[in-house]
């Protein structure tokens, strides 16, 4: 039970090399539609992974975290299209701006707590948007910015896949890190009990700032690759759709699990994709699923995994 | 010898109702003080205002020889003071053992750092806590999953963790039995007495008040009513008459 040995059990890691393989060879093998859509679930699974930190470890529920992926997408833009950076370096901007937008809102955002909390993100988010969405000359407006680079970098789909399949595993490491080291265990205090952790002398505001700036800043990465992926940003990117997709990801995925964001990005993402093979109606299909998760799972497919013996329930936040 | 704590004037109101009315309480270094009196007179109240938890609290409170009373919480116990809950507070979703490190962690001020061997050495540190408070065997369960006076314990131990010099309990042993009771205070007796630490404590039971406090200050209403040693106290007609009247 220790923390340090707290680390994945040979079965999970067995799963997760077989996932990893899996998805390579469909990558490789299915053809390029194939590799478009898991480009964007990888995406999506860094930005459901940065709301999961959040809210898993720290407690705080973000009704605007799409406003760090617009602005992560929006920073690289900016960066190449505006100020003419090459794009190897703009790609820091992405979760430079969102790490710095983080630490914005944030300093707002945590001077509250719970659904006044979640409010200011939502209002953060939505000035975010309009922001974006208004100022024409710098971003483009409702039309955004296109035409400024090939989409992916002109890598084939596949390669591009592959690519976004190693930051992933990057963001996911260094969150694994995170959450082992007494930073994680100091957010996971002042999630918990902000009372005990104030009378044992930590200020909570300040640790969930923290908190806040780093989970932006992955989803500023997650925003960065978005872009790079349509060659494109639009002020959606910071729209409550995103937001929304994002918590619901986290649901189905598991709260409280190291692997709840990531595991509902594959499940949504693969929901929304095959959902028209049995329905024209993803919302309603969706809704169901959701209904199903929350009354029947409500920790989520994280759960299910723990459920059938991979690995102890360790990574509890 | 000047007194470790030292409040003047202490007052707190909430709107026009009066918690604690001018209260003037001295606290001696190394010394065990118990605070009775029934309920709503003002005890915990009294205690959150010295934690620092309660805005608009009027008067001095002086540790130390300085001014902490509108101070934040964090800073009241960088300073050395350390408490309790009447409900006891830990991080239910964490094992014993990981409220414990954490503990350690702040009170190391480093929480902010990513170091493996920072935590391992409080880690480290936390099993030797959680064996002083009793504690060993339950290191790895979830403290939603642990007895009331587990939690107590548990409690207690990750206040020491920071090394305090004052430890302030609010009703440490409420909601315990009697064998209990008595088991957990001669703990923190002993713990206190070794490590040097002072001790303010809320408490119900007469017999453990007798028993561990070296004094004893009776609050009614918000008010100071007595203080004296605990022989002096119940000899005291007035208190007498209060904790007669009070629970009959």
């Amino acid at each position: 039970m220790s923390l340090l040995s707290n680390q994945m059990s040979p079965a999970r890691w067995a799963v997760l090399l077989a996932a990893v393989v899996g998805l390579e060879l469909a990558n490789r093998l299915t053809g390029a539609g194939t590799s478009l859509m898991l480009a964007e679930m990888l995406i999506l699974a860094i930005f459901a992974a940065s709301l999961n930190l959040l809210m898993s470890y720290g407690h705080m529920v973000s009704f605007g975290h799409a406003a760090f992926f617009g602005l992560g997408a929006y920073g690289f833009t900016l960066a190449v299209s505006r100020a003419g950076l090459p794009v190897e370096l703009a790609l820091l901007f992405g979760p430079l701006l969102a790490g710095f937008g983080g630490l914005v809102f944030g300093a707002l955002c945590v001077r509250l707590t719970e659904i006044y909390f979640a409010m200011l993100t939502l209002a953060c988010a939505q000035i975010t948007y309009t922001v974006l969405f208004q100022w024409y000359d710098v971003t483009g407006g409702d039309t955004g910015i296109t035409g400024f680079m090939p989409a992916r970098f002109g890598l084939s789909e596949a390669n591009f896949t592959t690519l976004v399949l190693v930051v992933l595993a990057v963001c996911l490491a260094l969150m694994a890190r995170l959450v082992a080291s007494p930073l994680g265990l100091a957010i996971r205090a002042v999630g918990q009990d902000r009372w005990r952790a104030e009378a044992l002398g930590l200020a909570p505001r300040r640790v969930q700032l923290v908190a806040f700036v780093i989970s932006a800043a992955f989803a500023g990465v997650a925003g960065t690759l978005f872009a790079a992926f349509q060659g494109a940003a639009f002020p959606d990117y910071a729209g409550l759709g995103f937001t929304l997709e994002a918590l619901i990801m986290v649901v189905l995925g598991g709260l409280h699990s190291f692997w709840g964001g990531v595991l509902g990005a594959v499940l949504f993402t693969q929901l929304r994709h095959w959902a028209p093979v049995l329905t024209g109606h993803w919302g309603l299909l969706l809704g169901i699923v959701l209904l199903i998760f929350v009354i029947a799972l409500p920790h989520g497919v994280a759960a299910l995994g723990a459920r059938l013996g991979l690995g102890p329930k360790g990574d509890r936040a | 010898m000047s007194p470790l704590l030292s409040a003047r004037q202490v007052r707190k109101a909430y709107g026009s109702f009066v918690a604690l009315n001018n209260i003037d309480f001295d606290l001696a270094r190394g010394e065990r003080h118990a605070l009775i009196g029934p309920n709503g007179a003002g005890k915990s109240t009294f205690i959150a205002c010295i934690a620092g938890q309660l805005p608009g609290v009027e008067g001095s409170i002086r540790f130390k020889g300085d001014e902490v009373a509108r101070l934040l919480p964090a800073e009241v116990a960088k300073r050395g003071i350390g408490r309790t809950f009447q409900i006891s507070r830990a991080f239910l979703q964490m094992s014993a053992l990981e409220n414990m490190t954490a503990a350690f962690i702040i009170a190391s001020g480093r929480w902010a750092s990513l170091s493996r061997a920072l935590l391992a050495e409080a880690e480290d540190r936390a099993g030797g806590m959680l064996a002083t408070v009793g504690l060993a065997a339950r290191a790895g369960s979830r403290v939603a999953d642990l007895s009331l006076g587990d939690r107590k314990r548990l409690e207690f131990g990750m206040v020491l963790a920071g090394d305090p010099d004052l430890l302030l309990l609010d009703e440490p042993t409420a909601g315990m039995s009697i064998k209990e009771r008595h088991h957990l205070m001669e703990l923190v007796a002993t713990r206190a007495e070794e490590a040097g630490k002072t001790l303010l404590f809320v408490e119900h039971d007469i017999d453990v008040v007798l028993k561990i406090a070296q004094r004893v200050t009776v609050m009614v209403r918000g008010a100071v009513l007595a203080a004296g040693t605990p022989v002096e106290i119940a000899a005291n007609a007035q208190v007498q008459a209060v904790y007669l009247g009070g629970h009959h």
